[in-house]
């Protein structure tokens, strides 16, 4: 079999596994639970991958722009109701037969007071939660594209630094601001299905993990088909050769503020979509998802996976989420308990400085590559053979 | 034609003076060494060229358009490349993608597989299409150079700059650039070449700058440049030219080459 069939073959195998493996699994919710956090951090590390590993922004905001998701559908979810009538109080625009309505942020909350002015029978809606998950990507891509502005000159350490800069501002602003955030105590947020979901005579509740799996998983595939698409293409192309060498890079023609701006839009518009599904998901956003440590985890998920590879990237997601899961378990050794719920992260941390050692293109993007360049080799030496010759 | 306005350029580095009312043009395929001591400002000029640094004052402009206040980018798809002093390979892209990056640049609607072909070619022009698919780190520091050189014509500029090609390069690959250049330049491309390299430069060239002290002190024929006595006094610091300026490279066998 060919090379690219190979390669067509797992892809379109391992696709289908993630597809058809819930089926079976529906009945273990822990691991349902387990699967659609892990593609959620695929999708943060593979996002991150493209970022920094193709071109070169080692940003630390990328959990800022996943919040900055999750908090404008948390935030469009309590603030913002369909109704069949105005309320007179609140800000609000016509659409068709119903109103927009907006409620006051900071003051009272002027849909109550509004009842008043109703008439009876009126109906106030919550709006879907996709709406909330696009416009959730929309600001997440804002923020991107301002970040993105004011670091164009920035690299390496300063670019590092700016972005936990900013990534500090969001969290202390969402931890500050309580009457709007909730601040510590977290925002709720609907669940992606209110009503449960019915499809094919099945039926599911809103709390069943078989739904958000596959939504989840389709914005897994979704973004991945996107990144990819994008690193085969001229886009690729130019921001691998922007972090390979700014100024040789424009020198050959390469807009660099352009790719280098884009990047970061694209990559903030996946991160914040992430964050938007996964906060509806799990019901509660807190700006503790803010923290360095949640933002060192995705990094350290793309530097074992490896971090010029979105593929190598989201399996080393998948493959750490489910580790760090199974290895809660604490065990006995004589007299001696291990507490495997501290330990984990002692051995994962060893793992991450392993690779960062001795496999600088972490564990799982060599065994890529091994596939998709096996021939490459044969080939080169083959050429240089006959150069030779 | 090609027609290159560099016009009274000044650069002013806080205190220092790096460039001081620099004048040329460039008219047609010309050849152009542009040679000087250390700090006598040619990268300055060369950075001013490409706009990657903006001039204190005066202006440049290639084919009657206004070039110094265009970003780099921009510059370049203007009609002039360049290369710099240390090799700026991608390292971590294939050589032909290191190929496809300018080609992409100056093509917005094109794909990769438009070019491979043309790649392929040049980089048989090149002696290295056997190295096509290998990592640009991987290659020596001859063949980086190469495949700067390679990119230069994807990029298909009307002038090039070409900084220190000869360094450090093997004797053999010294034989691939000259003829790169020759090749090149007879097809209708002017080139600006600096280099240390006295014996290949003036050979080359069919006119010399020289700059001392960021002024433009001589303009003219290898021959008279040569004789002149400002660049004897302040570029050479000899009353007479030394012997080596008298041969020329290619006179000399591989053997006695200086970077051999």
């Amino acid at each position: 079999m060919s090379q690219s069939k190979w390669i067509w073959g797992l892809t379109i195998g391992g696709t289908l596994l993630l597809v058809l493996a819930p089926l079976k699994l529906q009945s273990q919710p822990y691991i349902m639970h387990i699967a659609i956090v892990a593609f959620f951090y695929a999708i943060l590390a593979s996002s991150w991958s493209l970022l920094a590993g193709y071109a070169g922004q080692f940003s630390f905001g990328h959990m800022a722009f996943m919040a900055i998701g999750a908090y404008s559908t948390g935030l469009y979810g309590k603030f913002v109701r369909l109704t069949t009538a105005p309320t007179h109080i609140c800000k609000e625009i016509p659409l068709g037969k119903y109103w927009l309505v907006i409620m006051n942020i900071y003051g009272n909350n002027c849909l109550e007071a509004g009842k008043a002015n109703m008439p009876v029978g009126t109906l106030i809606y919550r709006l879907p939660a996709f709406q909330g998950i696009i416009l959730g990507a929309l600001m997440g891509g804002l923020f991107g594209l301002l970040v993105g502005v004011l670091v164009l000159r920035l690299r390496a350490a300063y670019l590092a630094l700016f972005t936990i800069g900013f990534s500090e501002i969001v969290r202390v602003a969402l931890n500050a601001e309580i009457k709007v955030t909730d601040g510590p105590n977290g925002l709720e947020l609907a669940p992606l299905f209110p009503r449960g979901v019915h499809i094919l005579g099945y039926s599911f509740a809103p709390t069943d993990k078989l739904p958000p799996y596959y939504v989840m998983l389709l914005l897994f595939l979704l973004s991945m088909g996107i990144m990819h698409w994008l690193s085969i293409s001229r886009f690729g192309l130019f921001i691998r050769s922007i972090r390979e060498d700014e100024e040789a890079a424009a020198a050959l023609g390469v807009h660099i503020i352009r790719y280098k701006v884009l990047v970061f839009v694209i990559t903030s518009m996946i991160a914040a979509a992430a964050g938007a599904v996964e906060a509806h998901y799990i019901g509660v956003i807190t700006p503790n998802i803010l923290l360095i440590l949640q933002m060192s985890l995705v990094i350290a998920m793309a530097v074992i996976g490896g971090l010029e590879s979105l593929l190598g990237a989201a399996i080393g997601a998948i493959i750490i989420e489910f580790a760090l899961e199974f290895l809660r378990t604490s065990f006995t050794i004589g007299s001696v308990t291990v507490d495997m719920t501290t330990w984990r992260l002692v051995f994962f941390g060893l793992l991450l400085m392993i690779t960062l050692r001795f496999w600088t293109s972490g564990l799982i993007h060599p065994l890529i590559q091994r596939v998709t360049r096996a021939g490459v080799a044969e080939e080169t030496v083959a050429k240089r053979k006959a150069a030779e010759g | 034609m090609i027609e290159l306005d560099v016009n009274n350029i000044s650069k002013n580095f806080g205190g220092l003076q790096a460039l001081n009312s620099v004048t040329f043009q460039i008219r047609g395929p010309e050849l152009v060494g542009l040679i000087g001591p250390n700090g006598a400002g040619k990268t300055t000029l060369t950075n001013i060229l490409d706009g990657a640094i903006k001039p204190s004052r005066g202006t440049v402009y290639l084919n009657s358009r206004r070039i110094d206040t265009l970003p780099p980018y921009q510059v370049a798809r203007c009609g002039l490349g360049r290369t710099f002093q240390v090799t700026r390979a991608f390292r971590r892209m294939t050589v032909l993608e290191n190929l496809m990056v300018p080609a992409l640049a100056m093509h917005p609607t094109a794909r990769q597989r438009d070019f491979r072909d043309k790649a392929m070619t040049v980089l048989e022009f090149l002696t290295i299409e056997h190295l096509a698919n290998d990592y640009g780190r991987s290659l020596s520091g001859g063949q980086q150079k190469l495949l700067e050189l390679g990119r230069l014509l994807m990029l298909d500029p009307d002038i090039i700059i070409l900084d220190e090609p000869f360094a450090g390069v093997h004797p053999k690959l010294m034989e691939i650039i000259y003829e790169y250049i020759t090749t090149v330049n007879a097809q209708g491309k002017a080139f600006i070449i600096i280099s240390h390299d006295m014996d290949t430069i003036f050979t080359l060239s069919q006119r010399l700058l020289v700059l001392n002290f960021g002024e433009l002190i001589a303009d003219g024929a290898p021959d008279v440049v040569r004789h002149d006595p400002a660049v004897i006094e302040a570029y050479l610091g000899e009353e007479e030219p030394p012997e080596a300026m008298e041969e020329t490279y290619l006179g000399k066998t591989e053997g006695d080459s200086k970077d051999a």
